[in-house]
């Protein structure tokens, strides 16, 4: 180990001495020294900007500083920003503006925005995105940040507090209390401080830090392990193979559990985990790491579908029959008659569509935290999970611990999209370790390791074809698709079926094939990312509308209109569609966008363009069969009545789901929303919710919670109606108090209210949960993906400028219309949907993982890999139509994940408005438009076009 | 991957600084900013493990004029070359490839020399620093030398720097009456990202409004910052218009030698080529124009 050095850091005022070594950053300095974990570790490479500092007054991204280098000099972070226990304006526009959402990126931009408003105090919405370029946020939420920074000084001297800010952002009238208003996120305040923690922010006494050692090559027979070198080098505390581990398979599927938590006899892509290593620090398990003695004897590989299932391709699960060919999951789907309604059409066509294979790409690392406790019988993790019971369920079985053994703890986290909502390597290493040692684990993956860890989109392969009768009647659609899986299931068996499922929850389609077939690849595997298997073939089907309407002459709006799904409609899947204001979305879409006036008549590489999509609330059935409710929550009323605590194991992600469950808390209890205290997910703390996937807490959660906040309504009205001596019907709760709803003046606080019913019978406690509605879905075979209690809608109109001559596209505005039902919090959900348009501009324009030599992701880093920055994100505006789901708590349905599926085919077909070049391959580049636009019978640019600034280049 | 273990100099004079580098050679590395050199740590391709901070050194910072000649130390960072009037005023097109570099938490730290020294094909200084005749002084323990900006490179990561031997300050002479330049780039996305293709170019005029001279660099297109004499010398004496500068850019397309990688094909980065010289040389021209008013 290189010899410590002192070094003199003023760290937000304060001087601090430390001894570090030579290679120890600022950032290790802050978080590991000095205990600040406000400063977030997101890439070490300097590309994400969540480490980013004032050194000196200066913004600077502490992972690229050393400590030794930042000797002498004044450091602020942003747990100095707070003064005398008031937080900065800044902090306070964040909060109220709704400017964070899984809070991970908050700190940096924080400081990035400091740094530009302590030299120029009202910036523009230019200066700022320049100022903020580098903190990425893939919750994007940069529309809100503009606004946060652009108005920071409103909130000079002016004390925080819980109530909405704007309340022009409701789009929707509904006569609640809480819901519907757009109060501050309730975790907000903690993550604009730095106090919020994430796992990988824990430090425990005694820890060791883990790192997993990954197969070299994509495909091979793992001879043999031999890790004596790596035990021998000082700080090793363990090591340990597959031999180390059990002999288990695990999965997302029960049908399909094809992992091993280490490799015993063969490696299935580059990276797949051989063995993994604790010791006193990181940097020591990753030298260890690389003296592990590896013996494999190479197999030829194959890194597409075509490959996989040609004859004499090796097979990568030789071990089960089932997958011949590599086949992993075969769907077969026919509904109405596919053959008939072709013949019916009065014109079809047919076109083939290639995905990407985009990375979810969080902010936050994937991390986990393992203790055993209790003389060794009881594990507690920390993990940075979307779905703790999915996780707890996975080590229960892996291990051969009970459940009730088990304590899974689920910090704050930094983004997930899906690819956090499975148990991973770290979870089951990081707990073996813990137990081999005796001493809590701390794992963390690298920016590069969760490339390769990945569970990213599936590429698919997609031929689409849709008939029509002249007026766009849609007759049929016949559907095939191959997913490319990589080399483990992860959740793509619901993968397959969801990219059939989908397609026909949004238009009326009579007459349906889908032929799904997901194939394996020596390539990391793919799994669940927002929207679930069904942008890629919501893209083709967007695209390849727009193609049919401009052949039959008909505004892409009015096929639209033609086919829309209606409410109360059981689709030809056997999906029970219930509110449905899809129309709506349409025609808002087109009037607020000025669709009129631009389809067709903006000049030369200008475009417009619409797409359309929608999701599930929530999926109807668990991923294993189960007969337990899908959401419960507990909430006890605090003895003297002024505050209630809510337990519920649903997992904020970023989404906003603490808030808007603390909302139903609040309205369904008739307290303030100040009330109510979330109590952390924690497995031993609250019972059982299925996660967040499939977006299905506001629905389920917000139904358990209600329930839940009932029960203790009815105990409290109970105690008010004997103390007022009146009937409890006649009673309402609301705003804290209970009172006659004849006689408002005659009533009790609702803190009396809950002190005497203390007093009478001790704890006052509510309990509820949810089950979706039993009868969901068909009697076939996979009948059971895309079931839900109800269903999103949304329709986007987006505006591109396309520079004809570098192909690079500007998405300039997003028009965007959404049928969620009741809005719970309008702020979250803007938030929510703002995120999803610049998430599907970035895989639409700019995302795709690149399959190198060997197997290898050629881009797994955060510059060659790039997600849309703050400069990137169009003019967005967002509206709720009126809508209410009778199915969901206070009408409410899901947001999240629909909101992204109309934005590919939307930016598609603007650019093809604007330059007549048709891209139907993912991610469209600018060197396809090029292609594009140097096809015969694509006109030439206009020489106008000729000085007009290069794409990409700042201004 | 993380940082290895390192051994840490903090020099406090240049020529101990050389002393250091020239005993040490490729096992020491020259830290500055940092910005390109821990992540190439990270990726384990920097070999060094003995590092020589440069902080203390004080002649090797500032940004200052003397005798008619712009001097940028190398440990001027990004962000100040970005904001500095005195660089805004005699070479914009230097600042704007500045400010092009990552994002303010790169820009404060990055440094000039760094952007010179890691020799990076797409690093974005020495373009605009080539066509504006920038020299650039190298100290060594026992020699001083200066160079034009474009002999400095001779390949990926490369330069005829020797052990011991440092970047110290770029001489920026003043530039001629009636000349403007430009500095036009490509990136995938509008926020912080490397440049896919970038031209640089300086266009003289006359008195008559002809070209007089010309200078054109390209960028990320080349092991080496690529510096088109041919395409220059088609403009000379030309009558500046569209049609000229098309054909300038043909040329430097043509000259181009690109690579394909992640973030572009060769194909694409030729035709880039073609379209960036041509909007560089519009933009100098235009700003030409207004100097000679």
């Amino acid at each position: 180990m290189s010899a410590e050095r002192i070094v003199r850091l003023t760290v937000n005022g304060e001087s601090h001495t430390l001894a570090v070594t030579a290679n120890t950053t600022l950032l290790a300095a802050l978080r590991h020294h000095l205990d600040l974990t406000g400063t977030k570790r997101g890439c070490g490479t300097g590309d994400c900007g969540a480490c980013t500092v004032l050194l000196d007054g200066a913004p600077a991204a502490a992972c690229l500083v050393l400590a030794a280098a930042a000797d002498g000099k004044r450091i602020t972070t942003v747990e100095g920003l707070a003064q005398g226990g008031d937080l900065h304006p800044l902090q306070k526009a964040f909060v109220k503006h709704g400017a964070l959402q899984c809070g991970f990126c908050t700190s940096g931009a924080l400081m990035s925005a400091k740094a530009l408003v302590d030299r120029n105090p009202q910036p523009s919405r230019a200066e700022i995105r320049e100022a903020l370029a580098g903190n990425l946020c893939r919750c994007a939420t940069y529309e809100r940040m503009l606004r946060a920074v652009e108005g920071w000084k409103a909130f000079e001297g002016v004390p925080l507090d819980a109530r909405a800010f704007d309340e022009h952002e409701r789009d929707q009238r509904r006569d609640h209390a809480v819901v519907g208003h757009g109060v501050p996120r309730y975790d907000a305040p903690d993550k604009v401080t730095g106090r919020a923690r994430y796992t990988a922010d824990f430090r425990l006494p005694g820890m060791l830090f883990g790192k997993i050692l990954g197969s070299p090559v994509a495909h091979g027979i793992l001879r043999r392990v031999n890790a004596a070198r790596a035990r021998a080098v000082p700080g090793v505390v363990a090591v340990i193979t597959g031999a180390d581990v059990p002999d288990g398979w695990y999965g997302v599927s029960p049908a399909r559990e094809d992992e091993q938590i280490l490799a015993k006899d063969r490696v299935r892509y580059v990276g797949d985990e051989i063995a993994a290593v604790a010791a006193v620090d990181e940097e020591t398990a990753e030298r260890a790491l690389a003296l592990i003695e590896v013996e494999i004897e190479e197999l030829p590989a194959v890194f597409d579908p075509d490959a996989a299932m040609a004859d004499g391709a090796p097979l990568i699960h030789p071990e089960h029959p089932r997958y011949a060919r590599n086949v992993n999951t075969k769907v077969d789907w026919h509904f109405g008659d596919v053959a008939k309604g072709l013949a019916e059409a009065d014109h079809v066509r047919r076109e083939r569509f290639v995905g990407n294979r985009p990375y979810q790409t969080p902010m936050e690392p994937h991390a986990a935290l393992a203790r055993w406790e209790h003389h060794g019988e009881r594990l507690t993790i920390w993990s940075a999970t979307q779905t703790p019971h999915y996780l707890h369920r996975s080590l229960s079985r892996l291990l051969g611990v009970p459940m009730g053994n088990i304590r899974v703890i689920r910090p704050a986290v930094g983004g997930g999209f899906g690819c956090k909502a499975e148990a991973t390597p770290l979870d089951f290493c990081a707990a073996i370790l813990a137990r081999v040692t005796g001493r809590p684990v701390m794992m963390e993956y690298s920016r590069e390791e969760m490339f390769r860890h990945f569970r990213g989109r599936h590429k698919q392969y997609i031929e689409l074809a849709i008939g029509v009768k002249r007026d766009g009647t849609i007759t049929a659609v016949d559907q095939k698709v191959v997913l490319d899986g990589g080399a483990y299931t992860s959740y793509g068996v619901i993968t397959a079926y969801y990219a059939g499922a989908m397609l026909p929850t949004l238009y009326k389609i009579p007459n349906y094939r889908y032929d799904g077939t997901r194939v394996y690849t020596n390539l990391p595997a793919s799994g669940a990312f927002r929207g679930h298997g069904v942008p890629q073939p919501r893209f083709a089907f967007e695209s390849l509308l727009d193609m049919i309407a401009e052949d039959l002459g008909l505004d892409p709006f009015e096929v639209r209109l033609k086919n829309a799904m209606e409410p109360n409609t059981r689709t030809c899947n056997a999906l029970d569609i219930s509110s449905c204001e899809f129309t709506q979305t349409l025609l808002e879409a087109r009037d607020a966008s000025g669709w009129r006036d631009k389809k067709g008549k903006l000049p030369r590489g200008k475009g417009i363009g619409v797409g359309c999509g929608g999701f599930v609330s929530g999926a109807g059935f668990p991923i294993y069969r189960s007969d337990f409710p899908h959401s419960n929550a507990v909430i006890r009323v605090h003895e003297d009545g002024t505050a209630v605590s809510l337990h519920i194991a649903a997992s904020e992600i970023g989404q906003g789901s603490d808030t808007v469950l603390v909302q139903i808390a609040a309205e369904a209890l008739g307290v303030p929303y100040e009330w109510v205290w979330l109590v952390e997910c924690d497995t031993v703390l609250s019972p059982l919710d299925l996660g967040s996937y499939s977006s299905r807490v506001t629905l389920m959660g917000g139904h358990a919670v209600r329930a839940a906040a009932e029960q203790v309504v009815a105990q409290l009205r109970a105690v008010a109606a004997e103390e007022l001596g009146c009937e409890v019907a006649s009673l309402v709760v609301r705003d804290g108090r209970i009172f006659e709803g004849a006689r408002p003046e005659r009533g009790l606080e609702w803190a009396q209210a809950a002190r005497l019913a203390f007093a009478r019978k001790g704890p006052v406690v509510g309990t509820g949960s949810y089950r979706p509605p039993r009868n969901l879905g068909g009697d076939f075979k996979g009948g059971t993906v895309g079931t839900s209690p109800a269903y999103s809608f949304s329709t986007a109109v987006a505006e591109v400028s396309v520079d004809l001559e570098t192909g690079y596209v500007t998405v300039e505005r997003v028009t965007d219309f959404s049928d969620a039902g009741t809005v719970i919090n309008p702020v979250t959900f803007h938030g929510q949907v703002e995120g999803a348009i610049v998430m599907g501009l970035g895989e639409t324009l700019l995302e795709d993982t690149v399959v190198g030599a060997g197997g290898r992701f050629a881009n797994a880093n955060l510059h060659d890999y790039l997600i849309p920055t703050i400069c990137d994100a169009p003019e967005i505006r967002t509206s709720a139509v009126e809508s209410y789901e009778p199915r969901g708590p206070f009408g409410a349905k899901e947001i999240g994940e629909g909101s992204l599926l109309p934005v590919l085919g939307a930016i598609a077909n603007a650019i093809y408005d604007a330059c007549g070049v048709r891209v139907t391959e993912l991610p469209i580049t600018p060197e396809k438009i090029l292609e594009g636009l140097a096809r015969p019978g694509v006109s030439p640019p206009a020489s106008g076009a000729a000085l007009e600034p290069a794409g990409g280049t700042r201004p | 991957m993380g940082i290895p273990d390192l051994t840490y100099q903090r020099p406090a004079s240049l020529a101990e600084a050389c002393a250091l580098g020239r005993r040490l050679g490729s096992a020491a590395a020259y830290l500055a900013g940092g910005t390109e050199l821990i992540p190439d740590f990270q990726r384990g391709v920097e070999p060094a493990r003995t590092l020589i901070a440069l902080d203390a050194i004080g002649e090797l910072r500032g940004i200052s004029v003397r005798d008619g000649v712009l001097r940028i130390g190398a440990l001027a960072t990004v962000a100040e070359v970005a904001d500095s009037t005195l660089v805004r005023a005699r070479l914009p097109a230097f600042a704007d490839a500045a400010r092009a570099i990552g994002s303010p938490p790169i820009r404060s730290l990055a440094t000039v020399g760094g952007n010179f020294c890691r020799a990076v094909p797409c690093a974005d200084l020495p373009p605009a620093a080539i066509v504006a005749g920038v020299r650039l002084r190298l100290v060594g323990l026992e020699s001083e030398r200066e160079l034009d900006a474009v002999g400095f490179f001779i390949g990926p990561r490369q330069t005829v720097l020797e052990p011991g031997e440092l970047l110290a300050e770029l001489l920026v002479p003043a530039q001629p009456p009636r000349s403007g330049a430009s500095y036009q780039r490509f990136a995938r996305r509008a926020g912080a990202a490397l440049a896919v293709a970038a031209v640089a170019a300086r266009v003289v005029l006359d008195a008559d409004g002809r070209i007089a001279g010309a200078r054109i660099a390209l960028g990320a297109v080349a092991p080496v910052p690529l510096l088109v004499p041919r395409a220059a010398s088609l403009l000379e004496g030309e009558a500046p218009s569209e049609a000229l500068f098309a054909r300038a850019a043909a040329e430097c397309a043509e000259r181009a030698l690109p690579v394909s990688d992640v973030r572009g094909s060769d194909t694409f980065r030729r035709e880039l080529v073609g379209v960036l010289a041509r909007r560089a040389l519009a933009e100098a021209h235009r700003r030409a124009a207004e100097a000679g008013r």
